[in-house]
């Protein structure tokens, strides 16, 4: 009689896949592996676990410049000044993050050991390695971590020695089947003991967050002490003669590399924003592309820059440490040397001070001298509309007075990457996470905390002796705890370890620009106020951290 | 003649339309041909008409039945006109009376009182699925008939609706033609977005979602014109028959159709000056001047005084034409019509214009068993927007020392983006072409026994260009990103109905069966870096020289979904008093799980017409009715694909790594985990009323008590218990969450019924509603992301037990400490101020919302009146959370007097979200006010050529008093967290505008 559309209403999906059907073993196993490492290059950018290890500590600052950049409400402050709370974004998006890269290793972990592919037993092992990577993050940062063995159950909530013991098992498991030829940018046997050292390292911390002194054991120290002498006896690894090259856009074969993420600029998720965090808004790194620039965010403290003074007296520190700076451009000692071919332009790197110079912009494009080169001149704050305002680099930093787009030291210790058109995404260069220099130094430092203040002296002289391409820094003549933490601060500044270091050598309550907060409590961070919510259908399973 | 081509030349707004010329001459030449009627006429009647009191009724349709000849009374009641016979039959209709036949036998002169429609009980209502008369409606149902709606600049249905139906809450996202407006019955339901009513078109049930991505209403294609009237299903009983689409309350919209023996050509023109209503009073060149070096600032002065709101803004100019004619003869009856509005935005580079046409067409065949409803309606709408939170957010907060323009008459750069930069650089144009058409026989196979298919097809087409213009200072490289969309909605059903009366019973039954399948394609392309020309890369995209899958990456989406009904009503009526009606509907639904694929909605209500009843019939009354009905309602407004996993193999970041050289490998995530147990929302309401009827129909009004409990409230959870999940998004049903709106509407009218020649009509309507959130297995689910520098990760709305939906959960400010920080209460009293310390602050759903209108007559003049307002509401101004406080006074940025209010306020407190930023949003608007002039044609003598000329001049939001120091208190960015909805903020909205707008109407 009429017109009746009949349904079995089965829905018909048109745009998503449903199975992941069509795929080669290969293919499977490579899809399998592959986010549990992508999750890292958005964790480890600049307002997410770089703010949370640098801006709190005294190596870092970011003032609200000149009113109108980097106010955020005044979280980088409240970061800085140890006031953070649960609302605040990076602390949230950094846990996300975390947490988003250990449900990853964990579908790997259940979808690898059926896939009938020869890389799929390595992959498996290395997705274990990366769920002890992110737990080991995730209790660091906050204490904590969720563990679980089905992908859809509710994970266990552990703290304390339980997590060192959970992470320290997961790191063994995956060491045997681990490639030792995969590295730098995936998971080795190397990598792991590193990780393994620096997790015995930090035990103590872990075990009793809020002491007033941390008892580090001998046994964890024997931990550290064996796991690096395996990697420096392996003798795959070697320190860099050239310490900027170890941040440089080619570092990927730089045998000093032994864990980092491996950045191209071609790949989804690639950034630069290391490079370009720091640098002021009026410099320019690349002659091609008149958008890249940098953007006036943290510089370090006077504190810190007078630890590098205090340790080198009357000689600058530029001349006293090839870790401080390295000039690429001639005009800063050479007044006459304004012209520069766009091959030859590479901004100077390390820690910057005074007037800046480099390309200008005008009218949209870079001013040339008339044989094709670029020209090199002063710049000044034009972009922030301030074009008499030279960028010129000074010590103080402050929330008051010296807060304008000019204030503090900046530091430019990766390398701009040369394909960054926009200067935030397209970076080159491995964002390290283990390198060599950092395992001489943890030898250093458990032999220290072990009494042997002799071999520490030694393995840090080691590391100091090895930049040899310009003059290398002098040789220490003594060794002492607060030695190292300044040493693991030339050699490390802004490489994501100064808060973790600093709560180890007790100084994370200390005083220092801008900071006076010493509440032990301080040392995790909190849990974000989202995730208590969220869990507040199951009482009494996430419980938030003391004094938040 | 002659005169109304003065009229217009009077008009100093008309010159420049020379088209409204031509279209004039056109109808002239057509009201011509309808004159020049080639009937045969050999006999002339005339008389005088008049009401019940004898006062002469003007306007009244007076037309020889079966034929298209007619005439209209006069502005004494009297009419002439030929008739073919002494046999033809003349039918006398008006508005609001009872329409009379007389036969012309061997009179020439038939005088005719009509009688007014005793308290409109004749009404017709219409229902899902049929229409009923109003006296034995039992469910609550509120009919709003063109002569009622809101006049002036109107985009989209709801517009007209606004504050005219208790129960009933429209509030615009902002003041920008054509933009979304919320419209919620009875109070919102649930968590997540999708508390907007389903729409139905003469039968033909829309689909809700967007048919662009442009901020335009999809609702906007229909001309507000075409429409004759909107009936609002308010009560479970009223809309159970749309089963798990009614949970929000059902809008039927029905539109023009023509009368048989009458025929009309109307043209219809408006003209409107909008500027903005309220601009924010941000600091004056000299003002700022003062305030940033009290502030402590260095102050950056450019010696100019601009006023940044002026320069982005306008006096902006909307025009409308409108052409129909319609009539018709026995078998066949037409309406026809094609409109243009025209509307500027009061920000520069904002317009809206929309061309619709429709043709409704009736034709009765088999000695008019069979009937066959057709219509068809197309629309062109054409959207440009400005950047706006840009422009607004500059125009705030641009420092007044900077010029607007260079010496070349240029917007000045000055190495900061104004606004005006801004505007140049950035384009957003939206066109969307959509046609609806359906079509509806019915036949009645034997007496009573009416079988109706409807069978109808939506469609449209869009497409959006974002564009950023190339520039050197500042410089842009330029990109063009065009979205694609395009959405189907096809709809059959087949209904049969039976109406049988035996004695004092009366029974009608329906059953029936509906299919409709919703296709809906979206796809996005871009391309990047256009060398500086004259050429706008929309115009040609190929001009683009840079495409990378990093930077252009296509964007798109295809979904398909299909619903199944049964559905079947009784109604029955026994003397005339006792009335009853039962719904029922199977509805099912892809969206469902499988383990849910349909869902039962079941409804009773029953009516008593106690005036009918001996005992009332000595008092009082004209009308005196109790309803009370009980129903259950869903809401299937969840998104496709969500009870099925899905898998994404992809290269985008955070999916891809480099395992090794070559090619990057694509990393496989799920984004869902399957959920079959999925299913809809489910409300049962209740409902109590009683519509009354005093002084013979002069005073008449309703009032209903209403509840409505949602349960199984459907979430997607922002982030579950273990934070360790495989998918990135989990849907799931709350069973045991509740939520419950419910209050009381009082509806009142006063008709004053005289006999000389004022008039006048008061009334009004108020609603009392309460709504709370119950059983919430969570502490709070967040809503409401607040924006600007710092602010991004909180959130300002949430749903939290005991509370109503729309809560704002906030730290509570309690001023300053001796730094000149800000302080918040440590409610919880463990010594820190954070998250947990957040209360509800209040609610952005009002706890009364009213409406009250005035019209008085006399003679040729009309003036109406009309207010609406809500209290008990707030709003959270964030707007001045991101833009007026102190430290951005400092760093040369304007604000209000807000910033530095607290002269005990540091400079460097940064403004956290907070109740300091919560206002009050309770306002009273003069919605509309309307001055109307019918000229007399008869005395013009212009009768034979033209029926009725009228004239109006209608202002439009003339003011609004409010505690609110925003653009409007009315007021809903979309801040939506996770398909949470958001309610009550305002950041950086369109300002709304303030117009007049004159009309002229011809009918010939």
């Amino acid at each position: 009689m009429g017109i009746i559309g009949c349904t079995d209403l089965n829905e018909q999906v048109l745009d998503e896949t449903l199975s992941p059907s069509g795929t080669s073993a290969k293919q499977a196993a490579d899809g399998a592996i592959a986010p549990v490492y992508g999750r890292l290059y958005d964790l480890f950018n600049h307002t997410n676990y770089f703010a949370l290890q640098e801006i709190s500590t005294d190596e870092a600052i970011l003032p609200y410049r000149g009113g109108t950049d980097w106010g955020d409400n005044g979280i980088y402050i409240a970061m800085h000044q140890h006031t953070y709370t649960s609302s605040d974004p990076n602390i949230r998006s950094t846990w996300t993050f975390i947490n988003q890269g250990i449900a990853k290793a964990l579908v790997a972990i259940s979808a690898l050991p059926a896939i009938d592919d020869e890389s799929a037993k390595v992959y498996l092992a290395e997705a274990r390695g990366m769920k002890a990577f992110y737990s080991m993050l995730s209790l660091d940062l906050f204490g904590l971590v969720f563990t679980k063995g089905n992908v859809n159950d509710v994970s266990t909530i552990l703290r304390g020695a339980e997590a060192v013991e959970y992470i320290k098992a997961d790191l063994l498991a995956a060491e045997a089947d681990l490639d030792p030829n995969a590295g730098p940018g995936r998971l080795t046997p190397a990598a792991v003991w590193g990780l393994l050292a620096r997790l015995h390292l930090n035990a103590a911390v872990y075990a009793d967050r809020y002491a007033t002194s941390f008892n580090f054991a001998g046994d964890d120290m024997d931990k550290v002490i064996s796991y690096t002498e395996k990697i420096i006896q392996s003798g795959k690894y070697q320190l860099s003669n050239d310490y900027f090259a170890v941040f440089g856009n080619n570092n990927h074969d730089n045998k000093e590399l032994i864990f980092a993420i491996d950045q191209r600029f071609d790949i989804a998720g690639s950034h630069n924003r290391l490079a370009y965090f720091s640098i002021s808004g009026d410099q320019w790194p690349l002659a091609n592309y008149p958008n890249a620039n940098g953007t006036d965010g943290p510089a370090i403290t006077p504190d810190f820059y007078r630890t590098w003074t205090d340790a080198y007296g009357a000689t600058d520190p530029a001349n006293a440490d090839p870790r401080f700076y390295k000039q690429n451009l001639a005009i800063y000692s050479d007044p006459t040397a304004t012209c520069v071919s766009a091959d030859n332009y590479n901004i100077n790197r390390g820690i910057l001070r005074g007037q800046q110079y480099g390309l200008v912009k005008q009218n949209g494009a870079f001013v040339k001298c008339g044989d094709g080169t670029y020209q090199m001149a002063k710049l000044f704050n034009v972009s922030r509309n301030k074009p008499t305002l030279p960028v010129d680099f000074t010590l103080d930093v402050n929330y008051s007075t010296f807060s304008n787009h000019n204030n503090g030291y900046r530091v430019e210790k990766y390398e701009f990457g040369k394909n960054s058109d926009t200067g935030r995404n397209k970076g080159d260069a491995d964002i390290i996470i283990l390198r060599l220099a950092d395992v001489h130094l943890m030898h250093a430092e458990a032999k220290l905390r072990k009494g042997d203040a002799g071999t520490a002296l030694q393995d840090v002289n080691t590391v100091r002796a090895a930049r040899t391409l310009t003059t290398a820094a002098p040789a220490l003549t003594s060794m002492n705890l607060d030695l190292l933490l300044r040493e693991r601060g030339f050699e490390l500044y802004w490489e994501m370890h100064r808060r973790t270091d600093m709560i180890r050598f007790g100084k994370y309550e200390s005083t220092w620009t801008e900071k006076t907060n010493s509440d032990v409590r301080k040392r995790i961070f909190p849990i974000p106020q989202t995730a208590i919510d969220a869990a507040s259908n199951i009482p009494g399973y996430l419980v938030q951290n003391e004094g938040y | 003649m002659k005169k109304i081509y003065e009229l217009f030349q009077e008009r100093k707004l008309l010159s420049p339309l020379r088209r409204s010329y031509f279209i004039l001459s056109v109808l002239v030449v057509l009201a011509g041909f309808n004159g020049a009627n080639a009937y045969a006429q050999n006999k002339t009647v005339s008389g005088k008409i008049t009401d019940e009191v004898g006062e002469p009724l003007p306007g009244v349709n007076v037309i020889e039945k079966g034929t298209t000849n007619g005439t209209v009374s006069d502005a004494d009641g009297n009419y002439k006109l030929s008739v073919a016979s002494s046999e033809s039959v003349l039918v006398f209709s008006f508005v609001g009376t009872v329409s009379q036949q007389i036969t012309v036998g061997s009179q020439s002169e038939i005088t005719v009182k009509l009688s007014s429609d005793a308290s409109t009980l004749s009404e017709v209502v219409v229902m899902g699925y049929g229409t009923q008369e109003k006296k034995d409606v039992t469910g609550s149902v509120a009919s709003v008939k063109s002569e009622d709606f809101n006049k002036g600049i109107i985009n989209s249905p709801e517009q007209l609706l606004q504050g005219k139906v208790a129960g009933v809450n429209v509030v615009s996202a902002s003041g920008e033609p054509g933009g979304n407006q919320a419209i919620t019955i009875r109070g919102p339901g649930g968590v997540r977005t999708g508390s907007t009513p389903l729409f139905v078109v003469d039968g033909m049930a829309l689909d809700n979602t967007s048919t662009s991505g442009g901020g335009v209403n999809p609702l906007n294609f229909l001309n507000p014109k075409d429409i004759a009237s909107i009936d609002v299903l308010k009560d479970a009983s009223a809309t159970a028959i749309y089963g798990s689409r009614g949970a929000n309350g059902v809008v039927l919209i029905t539109t023009r159709r023509g009368k048989a023996g009458s025929s009309s050509i109307t043209y219809s023109t408006d003209f409107g000056l909008s500027k903005m209503a309220r601009p924010i009073d941000v600091f004056t060149g000299d003002e700022f001047r003062q305030n940033v070096v009290a502030a402590g600032g260095l102050l950056d002065d450019q010696g100019a005084n601009t006023d940044w709101q002026k320069e982005v803004s306008r006096t902006a100019l909307t025009q409308n034409h409108n052409i129909s004619f319609g009539g018709g003869a026995d078998k066949l009856t037409y309406y026809a019509s094609l409109g243009m509005q025209d509307q500027e935005g009061i920000l520069k580079n904002s317009n809206m214009k929309r061309y619709s046409g429709r043709v409704n067409v009736t034709q009765k065949a088999l000695n008019d068993r069979l009937s066959i409803d057709l219509n068809l309606n197309a629309t062109n709408t054409v959207n440009e927007r400005p950047p706006i939170e840009s422009v607004i957010g500059g125009a705030l907060s641009m420092n007044p020392t900077y010029p607007a323009y260079d010496d070349n008459g240029d917007p000045a750069f000055l190495n900061l983006v104004t606004p005006l930069v801004e505007l140049k650089l950035n384009k957003d144009i939206t066109t969307i072409d959509r046609a609806i058409g359906n079509i509806s026989p019915s036949f009645e196979i034997i007496k009573g026994l009416v079988y109706k298919l409807n069978f109808g097809v939506d469609n449209s087409n869009s497409v959006r260009d974002i564009e950023s213009l190339p520039s050197l200072q500042p410089a842009r490289i330029g990109r063009i990103e065009s979205v694609y969309k395009h959405n189907s909605n096809s709809l059959i059903e087949n209904y049969i109905t039976y109406t049988k009366s035996f004695g004092e019973h009366s029974l009608t039954a329906m059953i029936g069966q509906s299919y409709q399948k919703f296709y809906i394609q979206e796809r996005g392309y871009s391309i990047n870096n256009f060398a500086i020309s004259d050429v706008e890369p929309r115009n040609n995209p190929s001009l683009g020289s840079s495409l990378t899958l990093t930077d252009n990456r296509p964007t798109a989406s295809t979904i398909k979904n299909e619903l199944q009904s049964f559905f079947g009503r009784a109604t029955y009526e026994w003397k005339n008093k006792y009335l009853a009606t039962a719904t029922f509907r199977a509805d099912g639904s892809t969206k469902f799980g499988d383990n849910n694929k349909y869902g039962y909605f079941p409804s009773f209500s029953v009516g008593w017409r106690l005036s009918e009843e001996e005992f009332i019939k000595s008092l009082p009354f004209s009308n005196l009715k109790l309803r009370a009905g009980w129903g259950q309602t869903g809401n299937q407004d969840l998104p496709e694909k969500k009870t099925q996993a899905s898998f994404n193999s992809s290269t985008a970041a955070g999916s891809t790594y480099p395992l090794y050289t070559g090619p990057y490998p694509a990393g496989t995530t799920f984004t869902r985990l399957a959920n079959p147990d999925l299913q809809w929302e489910v409300s049962t309401q209740t409902d109590v009323g009683l519509d009354f009827g005093f002084l013979d129909g002069a005073l008449s009004g309703s009032v209903d008590y209403f509840s409505k409990k949602t349960n199984n409230i459907l979430l997607r959870l922002l982030a579950t218990a273990d934070p360790v999940q495989v998918a990135t998004e989990t849907w799931t049903n709350l069973k045991d969450m509740t939520v419950t709106n419910s209050g009381l509407e009082l509806a009142l009218n006063y008709q004053f019924k005289s006999t000389s020649d004022f008039r006048y009509n008061v009334g009004g309507n108020i609603t009392f509603i309460s709504n709370k959130v119950e059983d919430s297995p969570y502490t709070v689910i967040p809503s409401g992301t607040a924006t600007g520098s710092g602010l991004t990760s909180a959130t300002i709305n949430g749903y939290v037990n005991g509370e109503p939906i729309g809560t704002f959960y906030l730290k509570e400010f309690t001023g300053f400490d001796a730094n000149g920080q800000s302080t918040y209460a440590d409610n919880d009293g463990d010594g820190v101020v954070t998250d947990k310390d957040r209360i509800a602050a209040g609610t952005a759903l009002p706890k009364k919302m009213y409406n009250f209108y005035a019209s008085v007559a006399y003679k040729g003049f009309d003036l109406t009146a009309n207010f609406n307002g809500v209290s008990g509401n707030k709003v959270y101004d964030n707007t001045a959370n991101a833009n007026f406080y102190k430290l951005r006074v400092k760093n040369n940025l304007n604000a209000t007097d807000e910033a530095i209010a607290n002269p005990e306020e540091s400079a460097t407190n940064p403004a956290s979200v907070s109740t300091r930023y919560l206002k009050d949003a309770a306002f009273l608007r003069l919605n509309n006010l309307s001055l109307g002039y019918n000229f007399n044609t008869t005395s013009l003598k212009i009768n034979n050529w033209v029926k009725a000329i009228r004239l109006s001049v209608t202002g439009q939001n003339l003011f609004v008093i409010t505690k609110y120091d925003g653009y409007d208190p009315e007021v809903n960015t979309e801040r939506t967290l996770d398909n949470a909805s958001s309610y009550g903020i305002d950041y950086l909205s369109y300002p709304k505008a303030k117009s007049v707008v004159f009309g002229l109407n011809v009918t010939f």
